[in-house]
């Protein structure tokens, strides 16, 4: 599992949806571009700033023309929406990322008692 | 004149290159510029023809960037990269928004793009022309990002260094990194940590229930361990105690 090794994004991304298409990693999803292309393909990588990376992609251009590319890179600003696969669970791929930061955040192997982590008493 | 005015003889760039690319094709919207060498530097995308003209296009104004290998889309395999500008046409440098409103094209409202093709004579080498341009392009996040809240100054970032007990961190470190950045008394107390740790699992210093004045204390994990001397007097203090 991926977590940043930058602490401005693993806020920014423990504090937005974010986090969930960052656990999108390995599945193939459909992004929509801002532009109207589209772009299905594996997804490698999502930063916090929703620059989305993708492997295998078949590429829609806004004219329709299809054409595969190896790998695209398409930042976070010409991103519309991201297809959320059917097989995703979207509440436990969130709580799974949660607990990948918080393991980084807590080196030392600390989470064993993490249970306790302050924000557990909210519930 | 016309389309190739927006070449420009400059230097090649000298820092922060991530990617040179030598004998690398450059093509503008299906018209081959020449062959020059292609720059992935972190300040901005250049390429440069051998003769030493050349253009730069800045990273907030790419849209997207791929590796085609697709031979039925295009004859050769080549890094794509699409500019969300005009370029070529009039010379532009910045995104329609940047000049206060989208152009308006003959289609309709259609945004104007522009579309680059650099083709290396390498073609091994796409991988790490792709993988430098996805580096670079991470340096520039939206600064016109409206959508989210991502005003995370002060606190949030603070939250993190204050529970590393190192403070205001200037840098950012990977934890393995971190560890080498500590002070010497940050390697110390480090050190008197996991040496209880492990003196806790032995059974001669089992002494649960037993409480000395100034000995135990309680870590966040829950672990109770005997502090064995010395200890240096309110160097927890700012330790998170809570269960």
């Amino acid at each position: 599992m991926e977590v940043s090794h930058s602490i401005k994004e693993r806020t920014i991304a423990e504090n937005s949806l974010v986090i969930l298409l960052q656990g999108l990693c390995g599945h193939v999803t459909t992004v929509d571009l801002r532009d109207e292309s589209t772009a299905t393909g594996r997804v490698t990588s999502v930063d916090a700033f929703m620059n989305v990376r993708l492997a295998e992609v078949t590429f829609t251009d806004r004219q329709g023309t299809v054409s595969r590319l190896d790998e695209l890179f398409v930042t976070g600003r010409n991103v519309r929406y991201v297809h959320i696969p059917d097989e995703v669970d979207i509440r436990a791929t969130i709580e799974r990322q949660l607990q990948a930061i918080h393991r980084v955040r807590y080196f030392g192997g600390r989470d064993k008692g993490r249970k306790e982590f302050p924000r557990a008493k909210h519930k | 004149g016309g389309a190739m005015s927006f070449l420009k003889r400059f230097p090649p760039p000298a820092e922060g290159v991530r990617h040179q690319q030598p004998e690398t094709e450059a093509v503008l919207a299906g018209r081959t510029l020449g062959a020059g060498t292609l720059y992935i530097a972190e300040s901005r995308l250049s390429w440069l023809e051998n003769s030493g003209v050349g253009f730069s296009l800045d990273y907030p104004t790419i849209s997207l960037h791929a590796v085609s290998r697709d031979l039925s889309a295009y004859p050769w395999e080549h890094l794509y990269v699409m500019v969300n500008a005009r370029v070529g046409e009039e010379e532009t440098k910045e995104a329609p928004v940047a000049e206060g409103e989208e152009e308006e094209d003959s289609d309709d409202d259609v945004e104007p793009i522009a579309e680059f093709r650099f083709v290396p004579s390498d073609k091994s080498a796409l991988e790490a022309m792709f993988s430098a341009m996805c580096e670079c392009q991470a340096l520039h996040p939206d600064p016109d990002d409206e959508d989210s809240d991502n005003d995370y100054e002060g606190e949030e970032y603070d939250v993190e260094a204050h529970e590393l007990e190192q403070g205001d961190i200037p840098t950012f470190y990977t934890y393995e990194e971190g560890l080498s950045h500590l002070t010497a008394e940050g390697q110390a107390t480090l050190e008197r940590l996991e040496g209880m740790l492990a003196q806790s699992v032995s059974s001669q210093y089992n002494m649960a229930g037993v409480r000395t004045e100034d000995s135990i204390r309680e870590f966040e994990d829950g672990m109770e361990v005997d502090v064995a001397p010395p200890v240096v007097a309110g160097q927890f203090e700012d330790a998170e105690v809570d269960h």
